[in-house]
């Protein structure tokens, strides 16, 4: 077995049965998902329950699906022109490959953070609002209030509260990756998405960013897919390991590290191949 | 050697040579035209030539030397010149005597054995004029409000001309200037109720007393001008030209008296930049081929402004559509070809077709639905600077949506994905994001639009460019932007002086000199632009990945 040692289990961590959740603890029911791109079928018949307020890990070799189902919630995939989703991953019931949904009202609803830092020219200020602006708040005071808020939980407040309204581009990288988060959060998404967030940042900024995933959940429902298992295990609640498009195993992370069902996944996280 | 070749030294000598070459030329050509074009403004010596020809028959010549030439002794032997064994060739010079109203060319070509002294007399007055070119000579006489007076009265006696002559201009030219605009006005306002068959007493009594009154102004402004023409007529100047030949000489028409020969190098310099200054800032005279060329400065600067405003958002729209919207396919594909053959089409086809579709299309409906008072004397059915301005858009608009597709593609994905995934559409996206990044693009292909239309001049000439505009396309009268007049350019007054000028060697040192304004105008223009760009570079500068 990997020697990776679990998070410590806390008082805030229910004991939840992945099989068997009741309708309040599903964030995210994905049902029979397939995905192609083109004639190439990336996702196979994938269906799993994403639990509230928890933090749901993807893990997997490279190009195993795992980035393409964190696209699927929040429909980013309709930028690829090739790809065709079948399937329903519900939101509150509702099913957000329906014909009625509105997809940046849904983007509002299940945030995204990816893989490199991405602020737009513009100054910190600026960028945290820029989800508030779209939404056609110009009240000075709203959005004061919510670059602080926001800045605050993303952990990065007291670092720039002094130049707020100097350029973002002038931030070291892993500063750029948490003034991402706090755009994201800023409009008070649900779902935040979290894909590969720290694969380009330095092993300090990776450790801050993986103690701001830990409070986020207290507000959020967070999904990470990360290459990185020591971080799957290190930040997670629930984990779920993908092979070649399809779920293999998903299973709470305590579990999964430690008494893997499949034999896939335990090779995978002994390192046997990936 | 064979080291030497891999190690790749011939190619970079190769490259640096082809970098030098170009800089060369680069130099070469602003040095030609800028050596020419401002030794125009340099007061030359006058020189004073004792000739004598072959027959022994003597005369004086005065004048600048304007160039010096070998001639072989061969194309000399219609004359009865004698000349030393082994003289194979002889010295000509190119001289400008002036005095047009005495003789009927202004150069002279003299040859040296003709001439037997050169001196340049210090009391040689170069005399300035509105008529007739300069004139070189001698100062004789002053006549100040009718009374002989001394010569040192001369700078106070310019100084009142000068006065006069401006108070006079600006009567000329704004006041009754903007009495005719509005008895225009009138006529047309008379006309179109007319041919809308509104014409009532009440309406035509009212217009007649506007017209009255308006003519009782005029009378009043003649009379004040034609008192001033007096006085000024009062003024006079005696000369004596080289031949001897005494002429009196209104001072109205005169501009400026210079002693050349008396100059220092300070005053040189002084009168040198006075000169500079009257050639941007004045009108031209005499067919163009003296005074400034501030109309065509004025003409050429309007009309790239107004093809740029024109031209952006066509431009950027247009990339947009292409780079955003448009389906990947062949028909896009097709469509971007198109668009950047466009560039290659010659400047005189657009002229052409904005002639064709502009003027007499689009300008002669134009005519038909809002200006028929006027009709049969078109308003827009004629060539104009709107005219000029938008077909040179059209030329110009590959340049800048290709420029600004570039810029487009440039920008990374992952800039529309983090605007998309906040929950912004496709258009909050492009608006808000993309555009500001592809603003320094954009004004790349400004700047390259700006320095097409700047130097074309083929395409004006069929759409609204002419020898001499009588107003500026800008002035006091409402609405002030009067887009359907035609205009001056300084490209087109190149053209016009080097070539269609009755004297073209005296406006040789002219074509340079408006040569050089035209390249610092079109440089001015293209660092404006890059200075915005370079700020807008700056502020939106992407991350280094």
């Amino acid at each position: 077995m990997i020697s990776v040692t679990p998070r410590a289990i806390s008082e805030q961590d229910i004991k939840i049965d992945l099989n068997n959740l009741s309708p309040e603890q599903v964030a995210l029911d994905i049902d029979r998902l397939n995905l192609y791109y083109g004639d190439k079928q990336a996702l196979h018949n994938i269906t799993m329950s994403i639990p509230k307020g928890q933090v749901t890990a993807f893990i997997g070799p490279s190009g195993c699906g795992k980035s393409t189902l964190l696209r699927c919630i929040n429909r980013m995939n309709d930028l690829v022109d090739i790809c065709k989703v079948e399937g329903e991953i519900n939101l509150h019931g509702e099913n957000i490959y329906g014909r009625q949904v509105d997809v940046a009202a849904l983007r509002r609803k299940v945030g995204m953070v990816f893989q490199r830092p991405n602020p737009f020219p513009k100054t910190i200020y600026e960028n945290v609002v820029y989800g508030l602006r779209i939404t056609g708040i110009k009240d000075r005071r709203v959005l004061d209030e919510a670059v602080e808020t926001s800045l605050r939980s993303a952990a990065l407040w007291n670092e720039v509260k002094d130049r707020l309204h100097e350029s973002a581009l002038g931030l070291s990288g892993g500063q750029q990756q948490r003034l991402v988060i706090a755009r994201a959060i800023a409009i008070e998404p649900e779902v935040l998405l979290l894909d590969e967030p720290t694969s380009a940042l330095d092993p300090i900024s990776t450790l801050t960013i993986e103690e701001l995933i830990n409070d986020l959940k207290k507000q959020f429902t967070v999904v990470i897919v990360t290459h990185n298992m020591q971080q799957a295990a290190r930040v997670s609640d629930q984990t779920a390991f993908m092979y070649m498009g399809e779920l293999i195993e998903y299973s709470d992370t305590n579990t999964l590290f430690t008494a893997p069902l499949k034999k896939k996944t335990e090779d995978y996280i002994t390192g046997r191949y990936g | 050697m064979q080291t030497w070749f891999k190690s790749g030294s011939p190619w970079i000598w190769l490259s640096a040579s082809g970098v030098s070459i170009s800089l060369i030329s680069v130099l070469g050509l602003l040095w030609l035209i800028a050596s020419r074009g401002l030794t125009y403004f340099w007061p030359a010596d006058i020189v004073q030539f004792e000739l004598t020809n072959e027959f022994g028959v003597s005369s004086t010549v005065i004048g600048e030397i304007y160039d010096r030439e070998e001639i072989p002794v061969e194309q000399l032997a219609h004359t009865q010149m004698v000349f030393a064994p082994g003289v194979s060739s002889i010295e000509r010079l190119l001289v400008k005597t002036g005095n047009r109203e005495l003789v009927s060319l202004d150069f002279r070509w003299l040859i040296s054995p003709h001439i037997k002294s050169m001196t340049t007399p210090k009391d040689i007055a170069v005399i300035e004029r509105t008529t007739n070119g300069n004139f070189y000579g001698y100062i004789d006489k002053l006549i100040l409000d009718g009374g002989a007076v001394e010569l040192s009265h001369l700078d106070e006696l310019l100084e009142r001309v000068e006065a006069l002559q401006h108070e006079i201009d600006s009567v000329q030219k704004s006041d009754i200037g903007a009495i005719n605009y509005q008895l225009e006005k009138l006529r047309l306002k008379q006309r179109k109720h007319v041919l809308d068959n509104t014409l009532t007493n009440a309406v035509e009594r009212e217009i007649q007393i506007q017209i009255s009154q308006l003519n009782e102004q005029y009378q009043v402004l003649e009379q004040g001008l034609m008192k001033l023409r007096e006085k000024i007529a009062r003024d006079q100047l005696v000369v004596v030209a080289m031949d001897g030949q005494k002429l009196t000489l209104g001072f109205e028409d005169v501009l400026k008296v210079t002693f050349n020969n008396k100059l220092t190098l300070v005053d040189k310099i002084s009168v040198f930049l006075r000169q500079l200054k009257a050639f941007v800032s004045d009108d031209p005279r005499e067919a163009n081929t003296e005074g400034g060329v501030f109309p065509a400065i004025f003409g050429t600067v309007l009309m790239v402004l107004l093809m740029t405003v024109i031209v952006s958002p066509f431009g950027v729209v247009a990339a947009i559509y292409l780079h955003e919207y448009a389906g990947k396919n062949a028909l896009t594909k097709l469509l971007r070809i198109a668009v950047i053959n466009l560039a290659g089409v010659p400047s005189i086809v657009y002229g052409v077709f904005g002639l064709g579709f502009f003027v007499y299309m689009v300008g002669g409906s134009l005519d038909k639905l809002f200006y028929a008072e006027t009709l049969p004397s078109p308003t827009f059915g004629t060539p104009g600077v709107l005219w000029s301005a938008i077909t040179l858009a059209i030329l110009t608009l590959p340049v800048v949506i290709v420029s600004t597709e570039e810029g487009l593609s440039r920008i990374p994905a992952s800039m529309r994905h983090g605007s998309l995934a906040l929950g912004a559409t496709k258009i909050e996206t492009l608006w808000r994001i993309i555009l500001p990044i592809a603003s320094p693009a954009i004004m790349t292909g400004i700047i390259l639009a700006i320095a097409r239309a700047a130097g074309e001049v083929a395409p004006l000439m069929l759409v609204g460019v002419v020898k001499m505009a009588p107003n500026l396309p800008l002035d006091g009268n409402f609405p002030f932007l009067h887009l359907d007049r035609k205009f001056m350019h300084l490209g087109f007054h190149i053209y016009d002086v080097g070539f269609q000028s009755p004297n073209v060697e005296a406006a040789r040192p002219l074509v340079y000199a408006t040569a050089m304004l035209l390249v610092s105008i079109i440089v001015a223009l293209n660092m404006t632009a890059v200075t915005i760009r370079n700020r807008l570079r700056e502020k939106y500068r992407m991350l280094e990945h």
